[in-house]
């Protein structure tokens, strides 16, 4: 026997809207993961994480009458996750971030040979998740969104309420920074 | 001499512009007449294909750093919601 087809979002959206628990926590299965996985990026740790999701949704459950449907639930939703990850991250010590403004066009050096190594070494995930950790927040944000989690440039937009083209130029200023960071590896990979 | 310094303008302009949309062509996100002019100056600027190659493979690596998802992080909300009054 097929199980049931999955109730769809908007459905459980009012039904939650309506005060239903049940509704509510049946969205909380669909999203909790990959909100978690967003958040991470800009907490300290997964503690960090688990604690600014539980407070994500608990800021969803109690301003649900509010949400009025015009973007995605999950737009709306990963707008508070990543908002109180923030705010969170604003209580920090401040990191070392490098600034992205105004910043001239790079000489590139030439990767066009294949690195020995491969990518996937944990040298480069190291290097990474550095390099992404040292954007700027509003710089990591589009790169987390659309680069690591697969959101559509709109729908990335609509989560940082920015415009296409102000979200697609600090997407391309992030991206361009963190290739920037892998110069060094790719250098020493093909030495 | 004139045309030079003017063919060397319009060089400058269009390293730029396809520089600045390098991201929205890997995007495909360009409209076609703008694709076929970041590939024009691709093609004849090396900085800029060295840029869009690195670009891709940037790109590429940037995937493999999403999180398997974290297993009972939804129990640990809901248990939470269910103790909110």
């Amino acid at each position: 026997m097929r199980p049931a087809p999955a109730e769809p979002e908007a459905a459980l959206v009012g039904r939650a809207q309506d005060g239903d628990r049940a509704a509510f926590e049946e969205l909380v299965r669909r999203h909790a993961d990959h909100l978690y996985a967003v958040v991470l990026r800009f907490v300290a740790d997964r503690d960090a994480a688990e604690e600014v999701t539980q407070e994500a949704f608990l800021r969803a459950w109690r301003s649900i009458g509010r949400f009025e449907g015009r973007s995605r639930f999950f737009t709306w939703l990963y707008r508070i996750g990543i908002n109180e990850a923030k705010r969170r991250a604003a209580r920090q010590p401040p990191a070392a971030v490098v600034s992205l403004d105004d910043e001239p066009i790079p000489e590139a050096p030439d990767w066009s040979q294949e690195p020995e190594t491969r990518l996937r070494h944990n040298d480069l995930r190291r290097l990474l998740e550095n390099a992404v950790r040292a954007l700027p927040i509003e710089y990591r944000t589009p790169l987390i969104l659309r680069d690591v989690e697969g959101l559509t440039t709109q729908e990335a937009a609509e989560v940082m309420d920015l415009g296409e083209a102000a979200f697609k130029s600090r997407l391309h200023r992030a991206r361009l920074a963190v290739r920037r960071a892998l110069d060094e590896y790719f250098l020493e990979a093909e030495e | 001499m004139i045309r030079r310094v003017l063919a060397n303008r319009r060089y400058m302009r269009e390293h730029r512009w396809a520089h600045g949309h390098l991201s929205e062509y890997v995007d495909e996100e360009l409209r076609a007449a703008d694709v076929t002019r970041v590939e024009a100056h691709v093609g004849i600027c090396p900085h800029c294909g060295r840029v869009l190659a690195t670009l891709r493979r940037t790109l590429d690596e940037l995937r493999w750093l999403r999180e398997e998802p974290a297993l009972g992080v939804a129990d640990s909300v809901i248990d939470r919601l269910r103790h909110e009054p």
